[in-house]
């Protein structure tokens, strides 16, 4: 019988060292943020100088903690893409053909891929710290549960994608195509809530609304929802999501 | 050792495993038996179907029809069971190459159970048998193409599996990294490892198989032990005569025939014969007798064991795709007269 400790263990530890080994990836994952927030946090925020529009606080510091979200989502929903490379170059077989438990191989992997994006998304929210000065430093406890959370879902969804989808250009298109309005009615750039009727209710279904409404709670106190409401969002949908993620994964053949 | 046909237990059974892909029928009612401690090889061309067949023995994929067990666990009801008992090397390179040789064995010992107390000591050893002590610490990205082959050998070695599948396990090796291969493989049978192998080196197949099954296009042709199905086609002799004329060759011919020396006797050029026989060594001095008795030189007489080569020949009319030259087992046999 082999230790499914030992098995999440593994996975957990490739993911994260194939990640600190890539140094274009650390740079890109982090800078990306960097330039929303600069470019589009701080020029909404002159344009709209004088008027304050979400809860009396400035443009970026309303954006900031959706940025952080946003890149703990890209990079998490982005990363089952690394299942594609495997499939390719052979070491998914080595893998599938191994005795260890898949639900512990699935895990470890998720586990790993949202160290990575937890990781990140504690890099941009340091870099928000210093761009947004409002901001309160003390909420970063409960934004390390938002993006841990959040990381855990969506490394479970694009995983269960890569499954699926066997090619780079699909998964890519695939990727993209729910990407976008994931995060246009994620309320990272404004308030779900000013959204028109079936917009404002559709959004509740996304689970990236919890974690930005979290995020932002605690770093400005402007969230809409309650910190339970947005925990238990959050712990179902990655219950769900890593679900399929295992089921998925259980029935993967090299096909 | 190994021997065949001992009251033994069947370790892997295949009962017409079939894949088909889009219509085309990769493997085709495939029935074998593989009994414990055997090294049992398929020896076919590329695309035959020798890689399907191991996907589908260690559950990498579903079978399109027929049946199989491995280690008494259906491959089809039971595969996290037979997961447990078989080590595979596959045909292409599963080592991640962002990580280093030492992370890939410590990333296959956990994921295969290695025990972590001696996990360590048994890298340490795999990487003594493959030399690639000093390349532990560095990305598999830098290893050549040998290195990494090498590697994944240690790799598919470390959990000390009781059934090993080898898919084409010299692939693309030097002659003394071969050698050493096989060495170790002998070594595994020695320690109770029944080993299913694929090649279309036939070397490999006659030096290393108890029992071979021949494959081509999807079908097992022939199988059996190498020594019996060598024994299904005949020897070659060869001979040259001093004499070009057409008709000393014609009188050695009919000389050969009568003396009931050979089956079959084929002139190849002017004064040189071919014949096939069931002992060559015992007929080549008669053919010296026939040929002093009507007075005629022979230069040269060679004779050529059958090799699976020659059976792969004559069951399908064609040489195995890309076999390698140097395998041929020939005796030569140099004689001449004043």
């Amino acid at each position: 019988m082999v230790n499914p400790l030992g098995a999440i263990y593994i996975m957990w530890y490739r993911q994260v060292k194939r990640f600190l080994r890539s140094r274009s990836r650390i740079i890109v994952s982090v800078v990306q943020p960097i330039i929303w927030m600069v470019f589009l946090g701080l020029g909404f925020t002159s344009a709209l100088r004088g008027k304050p529009l979400f809860g009396g606080v400035d443009y970026l510091t309303f954006f900031a903690p959706g940025v952080i979200m946003m890149a703990v989502f890209f990079t998490a929903f982005f990363s089952g893409i690394s299942v594609i490379w495997d499939r390719e170059f052979g070491f998914l077989k080595e893998i599938l053909v191994a005795p260890a438990s898949r639900t512990a191989i699935i895990f470890g992997r998720i586990l790993g891929d949202a160290t990575i994006a937890l990781l990140q998304g504690v890099a941009v929210m340091v870099a928000a710290f210093f761009l947004a000065s409002q901001l309160n430093p003390l909420g970063a406890g409960w934004v390390l549960v938002a993006a841990f959370l959040t990381s855990l879902q969506f490394t479970g969804l694009g995983i269960t994608l890569a499954s699926k989808l066997k090619s780079f250009e699909g998964f890519q298109l695939v990727n993209t195509f729910i990407s976008m309005p994931l995060v246009f009615l994620s309320g990272a750039f404004y308030p779900v809530s000013q959204l028109p009727p079936p917009a404002s209710q559709l959004a509740y279904l996304n689970p990236l609304v919890y974690g930005v409404d979290l995020t932002r709670e605690a770093l400005t106190g402007l969230g809409s929802l309650p910190t339970s409401l947005n925990l238990a969002a959050l712990l179902l949908s990655s219950l769900l999501l890593i679900g399929f993620a295992a089921w998925s994964f259980n029935k993967a053949t090299v096909e | 050792m190994f021997e065949a046909g001992k009251g033994l237990e069947e370790v892997i059974v295949a009962e017409g495993l079939t894949k088909t892909f889009n219509g085309f029928k990769a493997v085709d009612k495939v029935t074998f038996k593989v009994y414990r401690g055997e090294i049992f090889g398929f020896l076919g061309p590329n695309g035959a179907g020798k890689t399907t067949t191991i996907n589908l023995l260690t559950t990498l994929m579903k079978p399109s029809e027929g049946r199989g067990w491995v280690a008494g666990f259906s491959i089809l009801s039971e595969p996290e069971k037979v997961r447990r008992k078989i080590g595979v090397l596959f045909q292409d390179i599963t080592l991640d190459t962002e990580l280093t040789g030492w992370e890939n064995l410590w990333f296959h010992g956990l994921i295969y159970g290695v025990p972590r107390k001696e996990l360590k000591q048994r890298i340490r050893e795999m990487l003594a048998f493959v030399e690639l002590e000093e390349w532990a610490d560095r990305q598999v990205k830098k290893f050549s193409g040998g290195m990494r082959r090498r590697l994944q050998i240690a790799a598919a070695l470390l959990h000390r599996p009781e059934i090993l599948f080898l898919d084409e396990p010299t692939l693309g090796l030097d002659p003394q990294t071969r050698r050493r291969i096989w060495d170790y493989i002998f070594q595994l049978q020695k320690e109770g490892i029944t080993v299913f192998l694929t090649t279309h080196y036939m070397e490999e197949a006659e030096r290393l198989c108890n029992r071979v099954a021949v494959i081509d296009r999807g079908k097992i042709i022939a199988m059996g032990r190498v020594d019996e199905l060598k024994g299904t086609v005949g020897e070659n002799i060869h001979i040259r005569l001093a004499s070009k004329s057409p008709e000393d060759a014609e009188k050695f011919m009919e000389a050969l025939k009568s003396g009931g020396l050979a089956g079959e006797v084929y002139l190849l050029q002017t004064g040189e014969i071919t014949l096939s026989t069931r002992n060559a060594s015992e007929v080549l001095p008669k053919i010296f007798e026939e040929a002093s008795k009507l007075n005629l030189k022979i230069l040269e007489a060679s004779y050529h064991a059958p090799t699976l080569e020659d059976v792969f020949l004559r069951l399908t009319g064609r040489r195995l795709r890309d076999s390698e030259v140097g395998g041929i087992e020939s005796i030569r046999l140099a004689h001449r007269r004043r």
